[in-house]
């Protein structure tokens, strides 16, 4: 071993010095070049999903982030709604803007498997609840929510969620504070219940939060904030802000 | 007289609308019920307002190649004869003028106009042609369907209503299980006789039997063709209509009921005009008697229907392609799919599903479904037409068995004990499919999770039930509630549930007798017991073993629970439990078709005969199996 070590050295200064220099000089520049593709292809991806329950008012957002406005209404999704565009309210700015991808995943629980074909390549996703009529889908919606807090994707990628409570401008709408309150509370049930379930069928690979304290979105791996919107009036700034932050301009 | 009519894309937005929003909003229910649940090829869609709203009927067309869904709303009490016709040709001029890029058709309105104006007098002219030749005409026998006849009979799709009874029947076989559905073909009521020569099981069409009247034969063949599709008679049309005939006048003999059929609301079933004219192909049909059949399948089961002069011949659809050119076709991926390419393809899926035990009707529905779903695509390069086929057959199948509610019976249960009442459970099934032994399965799994379970016998019939559930809970240790034997179950049943509320059990399982679907007397207990004490759910047990028999057994089961129920919401199927999945290799069919026919979700899998043999239901793997 220490002979190899010798003769190697025995080598290496055998060269002349300005070949090793060189060498040396193209290793370094293959390893930061493939350093800077990596860092640069993880950000690269400009996905964003819009999930939810059937009638939160995903499809209304979706044309409202692309034209402005929802057009003459909307009905139920029977397919994804998928579009690459700049932000509408931001087409007015000057300069070179990234477009967004945005994919409108349908809410309708016979087309949920749909939602697992585009989460590898998403940035983010944007869980729209309807604030409006709230407290009947609270319990569909925690489960909706559970499900892809636990996701292998989501929890791995530490891909970040907004919880957004549409239908704001209503006036009997729930403030986003309740929501999240209600959302905690109820993910914290099906977390105690889940868990419970024998090995034969368990359909969520994570478990979520620290076991004996109840559940908080802060305990999250992945980011999970609560933000208010309209879609039909358009107020959808903090929409907006989001997917800035993901998507670089 | 419309009140609505919308176009919209696959994605949801509404590209063009007619009319104001309805209340009850009945589109988003025709897409959750009916469209998601592969049931496109149906002729209609009835829909009643929730509060008291008016009663609507909706039909559709789709453009698969734009990806665009053309819907019209109307009231039921109108039976509006221009519909279909109205929406093809609507598809036909938006198809013209649709961009993916553009959101607003204000233009399209002129055009429209146009066209309802045109579609009108196109029926009033078919109308008054045919109060013109009516004939009497004795209403034929039922036939021992054949096979084609039965497939095109039950599917009858769009083309505007089929018979009105006869298809009400089929589509109440396989919508009873929604309960509120009237489930009728058609909403058109037309006074003339004649019509019922659709009823006339198509035998009459087709000239068999009594040679249809040869006088009429003409006449009769003339209003065939005013006939949607629908004409094809159903054989299930068990709901025997002897409709008066030659009554030119409104008045209609009360139809009698042979058997079980489920009661109609329409009296007349008078078959609809055709719209769109598709029954051009039916006189032809008549001419060349038992030949046609086959064609005519080919032809009707076209839901949203081609042209109307691509019917007028006598091939309609069927065009000869060479092997060279259609390979280049492939290739290049130009090729628009039409139901002719469509049909080898799907017939060779659904002998597959058959032979992996699916029930024949569920089987043919479901492939009408897909082919609406696929006619007018294009065809993506390098693909073949089969390839297709079988990637759409394999969503379609997993839209079908995907629960579209949670199934999540452990929270339930914990919802439950929050308000402070037990959860109850019945189990409901035919002779000898495993209830017994799958409930004390369903009781071990709650154990295992701290649950606390009781048992309530309320099979007071069968010797030995009592004992062999007193056994179970035995061996578990788990507190049962019997009363013996020759005691009225309801009356078991609520004391039962009683006793869980003293004594604290979070879950009780009541256990009833077996009984057939036909069994009037039986089948009035159950739902007596069900209205009396309200369970959380409903469980039906079914062997995975049952062929066609399922499709009957839980659509009467889900009629019977509605007819007799006294609240105006009554408590249908919930669930299904599907037992002795040992016992089936590969033939898993029977999961789909109950699943398709309830639309309940499957719940548990039972398989085997100890304590553990419960599971969940794969639904991925089911869909490889049935499909392999």
């Amino acid at each position: 071993m220490e002979q190899l070590i010798h003769r190697v050295e025995e080598w290496v200064h055998q060269q002349p010095i300005e070949q090793i220099y060189v060498a040396f000089a193209v290793l370094l520049f293959t390893i930061s070049f493939f350093g800077l593709l990596h860092v640069l292809r993880r950000s690269k991806s400009n996905t964003i999903l819009l999930a939810g329950l059937s009638g939160s008012g995903k499809t209304v957002l979706f044309y409202q982030l692309r034209d402005g406005s929802p057009h003459l209404g909307t009905v139920t999704s029977m397919e994804p709604n998928d579009g690459t565009f700049v932000l509408h309210s931001e087409l007015e700015k000057k300069g070179k803007l990234n477009p967004v991808h945005l994919i409108d995943v349908p809410g309708h629980s016979r087309l949920r498997p749909k939602l697992d074909e585009f989460l590898p390549h998403s940035a983010g996703v944007i869980f729209v609840v309807d604030s409006l009529d709230f407290l009947p889908n609270c319990q569909a919606a925690a489960e909706y929510l559970y499900d892809m807090l636990t996701k292998a994707i989501i929890v791995k990628r530490k891909i970040p969620i907004l919880i957004l409570c549409n239908k704001a401008d209503k006036v009997t709408a729930h403030s986003k504070e309740f929501i999240r309150k209600q959302l905690e509370k109820e993910v914290d049930k099906l977390r105690t219940s889940r868990s419970a379930i024998s090995t034969a069928d368990i359909a969520n690979d994570f478990t979520l939060g620290i076991p004996g304290e109840g559940f908080a979105f802060c305990q999250c791996r992945n980011k999970v904030t609560v933000a208010e919107s309209s879609g039909l009036t358009g107020e959808v700034s903090q929409v907006e802000q989001f997917i800035r932050e993901l998507v670089k301009p | 007289m419309l009140e609505q009519l919308l176009i919209f894309t696959r994605g949801g937005l509404i590209l063009w609308e007619l009319g104001n929003a309805l209340k009850g909003s009945p589109i988003d229910a025709l897409i959750r019920s009916c469209l998601l649940e592969e049931r496109s090829a149906d002729a209609a869609f009835h829909f009643d307002a929730p509060g008291g709203g008016a009663a609507y009927t909706l039909k559709w067309a789709f453009d698969n190649d734009l990806g665009l869904v053309f819907v019209a709303v109307y009231q039921r009490i109108f039976h509006l004869l221009y519909v279909d016709d109205l929406l093809a040709a609507a598809r036909r001029e938006f198809s013209q003028i649709y961009d993916p890029k553009r959101t607003s058709y204000g233009d399209f309105d002129e055009i429209f106009r146009q066209l309802q104006k045109e579609a009108e007098a196109r029926a009033e002219e078919m109308r008054k042609s045919k109060q013109a030749g009516r004939v009497p005409v004795a209403p034929s026998k039922k036939q021992a369907p054949s096979g084609a006849a039965r497939g095109s009979g039950k599917q009858r799709s769009s083309g505007g209503g089929g018979n009105g009874g006869g298809s009400g029947k089929d589509e109440c076989d396989g919508d009873s299980g929604k309960g509120r559905w009237l489930a009728n073909g058609s909403s058109n009521g037309q006074e003339n006789g004649i019509n019922e020569n659709s009823r006339a099981p198509n035998t009459v069409v087709k000239g068999k039997e009594n040679g249809a009247p040869e006088i009429g034969a003409f006449d009769v063949n003339k209003l065939q063709k005013l006939r949607s599709k629908g004409g094809k008679k159903t054989h299930t049309g068990g709901g025997g209509t002897k409709v008066a005939k030659a009554e030119p006048t409104k008045t209609v003999k009360k139809n009698r009921v042979w058997d079980d059929s489920p009661s109609e609301s329409r009296l007349d079933y008078t078959d609809p005009a055709n719209e769109r004219g598709e029954g051009h192909a039916e006189v032809v049909a008549a001419d060349q008697g038992e030949s046609m059949m086959d064609k005519e399948e080919v032809v009707s089961s076209d839901s949203e229907l081609e042209e109307d002069e691509e019917l007028e011949n006598e091939k309609p659809g069927i065009k000869k392609k060479g092997w060279f050119s259609s390979m280049l076709q492939s290739i290049s991926g130009n090729a628009v799919l039409e139901k002719s390419d469509l049909q080898p393809a799907l017939k060779a899926l659904k002998d597959r599903l058959m032979t992996k035990n699916v029930a024949e009707e569920i089987a043919e529905k479901l492939c009408e479904s897909v082919a609406a779903s696929l006619e007018g695509k294009k065809l993506g390069s390098f693909t073949r037409v089969s390839s297709t086929v079988q990637t759409a057959m394999e969503e379609a199948l997993l839209r079908i068995l995907t629960p579209k509610r949670s199934i999540d019976i452990l929270r339930d249960v914990h919802a439950a004990k929050d308000q402070g009442r037990p959860y109850v459970v019945v189990f409901v099934g035919v002779n000898g499919v495993g209830k017994s032994t799958n409930l004390a399965k369903v009781a071990y799994w709650l154990l295992q999770h701290n649950i606390n379970v009781m048992l309530a016998a309320c099979d007071t019939f069968r010797s030995g039930a009592v004992e062999q559930l007193r056994t179970h809970a035995r061996r578990l240790q788990i507190p049962i509630f019997e009363k013996g034997y020759e005691k009225d179950p309801a009356i078991v049943a609520k004391e039962a549930i009683q006793e869980a509320k003293r004594n604290n059990s979070d879950v009780v399982l009541v256990d009833t007798a077996g009984r057939m679907q036909d069994n009037e007397p039986l089948m009035r207990a159950l739902s007596k017991l069900i209205n009396l004490n309200n369970p959380d759910l409903v469980l039906f047990v079914g062997e995975a073993l049952v062929g066609n028999d399922a499709v009957d057994q839980l659509t009467k089961f889900n009629q019977r629970l509605a007819d007799l129920s006294t609240v105006p919401n009554a408590r249908l199927i919930d669930g299904i439990l599907l037992t002795k999945f040992d016992t089936i290799d590969d033939k898993v069919g029977a999961a789909l078709s109950m699943v398709y026919v309830s639309g309940a979700p499957v719940m548990f899998v039972g398989c085997g005969q100890s304590y553990t043999d419960l599971k969940k239901l794969n639904v991925k793997s089911i869909v490889k199996t049935l499909l392999k």
